[in-house]
């Protein structure tokens, strides 16, 4: 190994004071808790996962199915619980590696959910899996589980910021795009319905302010961190976090994402901050800290070679993800080859419709397939502008009618190829700019090859 | 300008983003110069448009320039000028279908006959202009059905009528139970059948009293909400009373127009056996169909506009909602688009003969064509109405992937 360079050894292996990763162990806890709670009281595990007969599993993950009834009430309530632990810091690796692979379990069951700040939390989560964060102000500590530690080393801190980083910086990056910067899309069309917003509802409407928002948008998500690094404009750079983010919560039904950002970047903040809000949470319980401030254990937790290229591949992967779209041919926001896992939030402005047909080979007649029989509301809706989805579906289908034959009122008995052939028509319009057709209605989907290899059946956008 | 990123896909990742900043510069440096020009000569050729150019020969998108738009002056309008008299209008014939049974079941005589014929006909055409209300919470999917399902089981109704038992399943009541009751005979025949049947009358009044509940429940229900659907302005997300009325005009015109009336009947999401199927249409026994279904669409285009239901006259509607957010389609205004799309139905439809189980049959190219229109529609409500108005047909989260 290289020696370290004293900027490296500053960022990486430093001696810090382990309060910023405890309040973010808290914070994390209590935020998850939260989400987990409100998921629950809308009665979506129900909707998401018990109800549709199908799931839109991810390439590679088909394996993973969801369990029958009790058993996703019972994952949900192991997250509840873990959450708690997380909190508290009860049994904390344990606990957080039970949440973290649980948490991914279920945004592997169905793509139709993806959300890139589920995709945060999984990555945020598998990182605390690593990081010595019950190590003080914890009851893992208080009950002697583990020793108690005031000073850890600085990379425990700095691999957080790290990731929060990331997620703004390519958030920005992937703004700047003709439509984003030009068009002011797809801003200028959702701004417009938001003419009852407080006060500013009138403003909302003009042209100019959407071209303000997309910009300052992407200005924001790019330069935000570093701000947030600086210690001199750091509190101004949380102040726009905390509007940023809770006008984008009031204007779009974006769920818990802005309170887990609002969350997550009190990390940024210095040790006598995260020092004060532990005194200040200690108020509130039975022993009070004075005591342990002179404590002066250090966890000499330097990272080990085989996590230092473990999270050197991790991070790797991440930026490398976003750009794995350049791979592919044709307009990214039409075939979205490459979307997902790229940080790609609020970007676009897509509608879809679609119809299949099942074919008998004999005479190529077709029926059309009536969708609600098969897919949820929200399936089919996300399916109906996603390649990736409308060829599992068309398979889907077509394993169905594998084995079936029909008999006419003339007594005709059809039978089905073998797989049978699936067609689609399907109209997508992206950015309001008009239906247009998407695939070709020719493709026998059903013969398409699932995957990452360039999906050729997708018409051109300019077509 | 061609400034699309897809351009630059050969470079390498990291010179990518260097390359994208440059181009933010400039483009900044564009975008500065557009705000700082904007007396540049550009028409808009939309005469509902306020910078109406007359001039200007062809239309450059998005430089029409509307009013400002009032969701709540929209849903007042739809509550006061559609809603309210089209259901009030359901219920005065719903009420005069009552009086004409009980007179029809005292005086059971040709001439009672065909006013309870004629009353049946008008409370029919009537619920056809406000069920594109639902299915949604002010008319339900149960109520729809209740209502006005087809075809009618009539070996059950008969049964029914045999063994004395009270209409059970949707498909045993209901107008079209009504049409079978009424005109599958001879006028005279139909007086022979209800004096010889005495549990037929009783069967008669059931399904006119259970319409005309339903009728009063849907009308209950709409007074109780009316304030709080015009209160309900601010916003579009799911459950507000934009999102509603859209989502139940577009389940409402795919499922029950375009699907029930033509799509059923003509066997268009079954080819694999070739026949139509006559005993679908509405109104198979009255053999007169089409006017309901013309009926159901001119509502459909009233409500999309914003028409005052009894006087035609243009208020405001979707329609200007759309211009208002700048929707286009094919180079033209959505709004336009969609009513050339809605006439050219009409037209198709306007060209058929009844009885339409015959045309199916004996004309099935032009019902075809008539099917294909209606099919054309389907996207332009779903796909691009929905999108411009910003209306999600969807209950979950989404961060717009």
């Amino acid at each position: 190994m290289m020696a370290i360079s004293p900027g490296l050894k500053k960022i990486f292996n430093r001696n810090i004071n382990i309060a910023p990763l405890v309040v973010f162990r808290i914070i994390f806890g209590l935020m998850m808790l939260s989400s987990t709670i409100r998921f629950i009281k809308k009665g979506w595990i129900k909707e998401f996962y018990i109800d549709p007969k199908y799931h839109f599993t991810y390439y590679g993950f088909d394996w993973i199915k969801p369990f029958q009834d009790q058993g996703m009430y019972i994952i949900f309530g192991l997250l509840v619980a873990c959450t708690v632990l997380i909190t508290f810091g009860f049994f904390y690796r344990i606990s957080i590696t039970l949440y973290f692979l649980a948490f991914t379990y279920v945004e592997l069951l169905d793509k139709t959910y993806y959300l890139n700040h589920y995709y945060f939390i999984s990555l945020i989560s598998f990182i605390l899996i690593f990081l010595p964060a019950h190590r003080y102000f914890s009851l893992d500590s208080y009950f002697g589980i583990c020793e108690k530690k005031r000073f850890i080393k600085s990379w425990c801190i700095n691999i957080i910021k790290l990731q929060i980083g990331i997620v703004y910086f390519f958030a920005g990056v992937s703004k700047l795009n003709y439509h984003w910067l030009i068009e002011a899309q797809p801003l200028i069309n959702w701004l417009k319905h938001q003419s009852d917003f407080p006060i500013i509802g009138s403003l909302l409407l003009n042209d100019i302010t959407a071209y303000l928002f997309s910009w300052g948008g992407a200005i924001f998500d790019i330069f935000i961190v570093f701000v947030l690094i600086s210690k001199r404009w750091r509190i101004y750079g949380y102040i726009l976090v905390v509007i940023f983010h809770i006008m984008t919560s009031l204007m779009f039904p974006i769920g818990v994402f802005p309170m887990a950002m609002i969350g997550s970047t009190l990390i940024f903040f210095s040790e006598n901050f995260h020092i004060k809000i532990i005194s200040f949470i200690s108020i509130f319980t039975l022993k009070n800290d004075r005591e342990l401030e002179k404590n002066k254990s250090t966890l000499n937790n330097s990272i080990k070679p085989l996590f230092r290229i473990l999270f050197i591949s991790f991070f790797v992967l991440q930026l490398l993800l976003p750009f794995r779209y350049l791979l592919y041919p044709g307009k990214l926001f039409w075939t979205e080859q490459g979307y997902r896992f790229s940080w790609r939030v609020m970007l676009i402005e897509k509608v879809g419709y679609a119809q299949f047909y099942i074919h008998e080979t004999l005479k190529d007649r077709k029926k059309l397939i009536e969708n609600e029989n098969f897919l949820s509301p929200q399936q089919e809706k996300m399916m109906s502008t996603q390649p990736d989805m409308i060829i599992q579906y068309a398979q889907h289908i077509s394993s169905i009618y594998k084995d079936s034959t029909i008999s006419t009122s003339n007594g005709e008995i059809i039978k089905f190829g073998n797989p049978p052939k699936v067609t689609a028509v399907i109209k997508v319009s992206l950015f309001n700019k008009g239906s247009r057709s998407y695939i070709d209605e020719k493709t026998n989907l059903s013969k398409q090859k699932r995957g990452f290899s360039n999906k050729s059946w997708i018409l051109p956008y300019e077509n | 300008m061609g400034n699309c990123p897809t351009e630059v896909l050969q470079l390498n990742p990291m010179s990518k983003i260097f390359h994208i900043k440059f181009k933010l510069l400039v483009n900044s440096i564009f975008v500065l110069i557009f705000f700082g020009s904007t007396g540049c000569k550009k028409g808009c050729s939309d005469p509902t448009a306020l910078n109406y150019d007359s001039s200007v020969k062809r239309n450059e998108a998005s430089t029409c320039e509307y009013g400002s738009f009032n969701k709540q002056s929209l849903l007042l309008n739809l509550s006061d000028n559609f809603i309210t008299p089209s259901l009030s209008l359901y219920k005065n014939s719903i009420d005069q279908l009552v009086t004409s049974t009980n007179d029809f079941n005292a005086e059971p005589t040709l001439i009672n006959l065909e006013i309870l014929k004629n009353s049946w006909k008008t409370s029919l055409l009537n619920w056809h202009g406000i069920c594109i209300l639902g299915p949604s919470k002010f008319i339900t999917t149960d109520q729809i059905e209740y209502t006005n399902i087809y075809p009618i089981d009539t070996n059950t109704v008969i049964d029914n009528i045999i063994n004395e038992f009270a209409p059970g399943n949707n498909d045993e009541e209901g107008f079209q139970a009504l049409d079978y009751l009424l005109f599958s005979k001879t006028s005279q025949e139909t007086i022979n059948y209800f004096l010889n049947n005495s549990f037929a009358t009783q069967y008669l009044i059931q399904i006119v009293n259970n319409l005309s509940g339903t009728c009063y429940s849907i009308e209950n229900k709409w007074n109780n909400e009316k304030q709080d659907f015009i209160n309900d302005y601010e916003s579009v997300a799911t459950g507000t009373s934009i999102s509603i009325i859209v989502n139940s005009f577009n389940k409402h015109f795919e499922y029950y127009i375009r699907r029930g009336k033509f799509g059923l009947p003509l066997n268009v999401f079954d080819q694999f056996t070739q026949d139509v199927d006559p005993h679908l249409v509405e109104c198979y026994f009255y053999g007169k169909s089409l006017p309901f279904a013309i009926k159901g669409i001119e509502s459909l285009k009233k409500l999309i506009n914003g028409y005052n239901f009894n006087t035609d006259e243009n208020l405001t509607g979707f329609d200007d909602y759309l211009n208002f957010v700048g929707a286009q389609h094919s180079g033209i205004n959505l709004s336009t688009k969609i009513n050339n799309q809605i006439d050219y139905i009409l037209t198709a439809i306007n060209g058929l003969n009844d009885p339409l189980s015959i045309e199916i049959q004996t004309n099935k190219t032009q019902v075809d064509n008539a099917y294909e229109k209606l099919q054309q529609l389907v996207p332009l409500l779903k796909v691009d109405l929905t999108s411009a108005l910003g209306v999600l047909i969807t209950y979950a989260d989404n961060d717009g992937d």
